[in-house]
């Protein structure tokens, strides 16, 4: 039998799970009526609660936050356990024939519907999202933009629970083949660029944006149309606005 | 300039405007009533608690099972857990991000434990390095300003004050995911010398994670 001394030992190994998955088992046996053993264990996980914020944070992939969200929701709309086997009787029943054309018809109708449905939820999810910030936004900023003949505008919603911009762009054509229409955050120690803008006539162009890492305070936003391509950081194109805060 | 998402998750800090520090975006108040929302079953709230925790899950993730697409499940495992048991959440006893980054972390090493997983972690771990030079210079634009940031620095300076000999096998043990054995096996040293590394290295990591043990992102 393991002595008390050797879970004393092991319990930051238990905490950090290095034991031995034999070891670990055994812990766990221990710990169910070690009192001490318990509240030291969790005083462990307490002192090292952030420790797994040493690694690298991974961007997510487009999509992904969205999809982490249904999935997580999903689950709660899961197919009961009674689905399986009433699949494997309708399996049968396919086998037998006589029903597989009204089975196969309904399940179809069910799955596009299920499609359909998702697809709905996600876009749902995406616009309460957007919707969110524009409501939430504790400070609103607006600029009228005159490109050519085209009179648009830039406004910026700044959400300060959720910590995020949604820059709203309309009114402006489509850049002109090899150009971008480039945002940049005005900072107090120079303009850092940002992302460039899906303009088109007719449909309003929304980011939604991080404030940028370099230092300095953000003071406003501004809009020029850049070279495709170009890694400048600094602009070099003409300003379409420049909006301060 | 990598193309960001425009629907990806940013880091916009009110405290960027007040010239305060960046990145401190999870008050105490604001966790407790996004923990309060998501009991409430807000699904708004779950959207935040995404969008905040998914880079730092998704390291934890990654970093172990070296699969983005397996990382991303048990991340979604993680915010499946924490939809539907929030209410078995002991706000006394820990804190919502360190609780979803405990059960990545246990997930992720559930499945390291794996035969098949463990065979290719092996073939992985030949080409080991240790942290580099441990820098926590951002990679991507605006990533300094992603909530969290402050503690990924002060984690690391933590690692950073510890012997080269004691971060390789704290790298090995908690962010590889691997056994004392499976460690002094890779590294060709005893039993023993690994857990006596490990236990000086988290003596002394106690002492250096003592001033973020209440933080809050």
């Amino acid at each position: 039998m393991t002595s008390h001394e050797w879970f004393i030992e092991h319990r930051t190994a238990f905490v950090i799970r290095t034991l031995e998955p034999d070891e670990e088992r055994s812990f766990r046996e221990h710990l169910a009526g070690c009192a001490e053993c318990r509240a030291e264990v969790e005083r462990s996980e307490r002192e090292l609660a952030w420790l797994p914020m040493g690694v690298a944070p991974v961007t997510p992939r487009p999509g992904l936050t969205r999809s982490l969200v249904d999935g997580a929701l999903g689950a709660r709309r899961r197919s009961p356990g009674w689905l399986v086997p009433v699949s494997l009787a309708a399996s049968l029943l396919l086998a037998v024939g006589s029903w597989f054309w009204a089975w196969s018809t309904v399940r179809g109708f069910e799955d596009s519907v299920s499609v359909e449905r998702e697809r709905l939820g996600r876009e749902l999810a995406m616009t309460r999202d957007t919707l969110g910030i524009i409501r939430q936004a504790g400070m609103v900023r607006h600029a009228d933009i005159t490109m050519g003949e085209h009179k648009g505008g830039l406004i910026i919603f700044a959400d300060t629970e959720t910590h995020r911009w949604n820059v709203m762009v309309y009114g402006l054509p489509a850049p002109l083949p090899g150009q971008v229409c480039q945002f940049w955050f005005i900072t107090d120690s120079g303009m850092v660029k940002s992302v460039p803008v899906q303009t088109q006539m007719g449909a309003p162009a929304f980011v939604t944006l991080g404030m940028p890492s370099a230092p300095g305070k953000v003071m406003g936003a501004a809009l020029t149309m850049e070279s495709e391509g170009s890694s400048n950081p600094a602009p070099q194109g003409p300003q379409l606005v420049h909006l301060m805060l | 300039m990598p193309e960001p998402d425009p629907r990806s998750p940013g880091s916009f800090s009110p405290d960027r405007l007040d010239g305060g520090p960046a990145g401190r975006l999870l008050s105490l108040e604001r966790e407790a009533s996004l923990q309060a929302r998501l009991l409430a079953r807000d699904e708004r709230a779950l959207v935040e608690l995404v969008e905040i925790a998914t880079p730092w899950l998704l390291g934890v993730a990654q970093g172990m099972l070296s699969d983005r697409d397996e990382a991303e499940e048990v991340v979604q495992e993680a915010f499946t857990i924490a939809w539907r048991r929030v209410d078995l959440f002991d706000r006394e006893s820990g804190r919502l991000i360190p609780w979803l980054l405990r059960i990545t972390r246990n997930r992720a090493i559930d499945r390291l434990r794996g035969q098949r997983r463990r065979v290719l972690k092996a073939r992985r771990l030949e080409s080991f390095q240790v942290f580099g030079d441990g820098s926590t210079a951002p990679q991507e634009p605006d990533e300094a300003a992603r909530p969290g940031w402050h503690v990924h620095e002060t984690v690391h300076a933590a690692l950073r004050q510890l012997p080269d000999e004691q971060r390789t096998v704290v790298h090995l043990a908690y962010f590889e995911g691997l056994t004392h054995s499976e460690i002094a096996g890779q590294l060709g040293i005893p039993l023993g010398t690994v857990k006596t590394r490990l236990r000086l290295a988290f003596d002394k990591l106690r002492g250096g994670l003592a001033s973020i043990r209440d933080w809050v992102l």
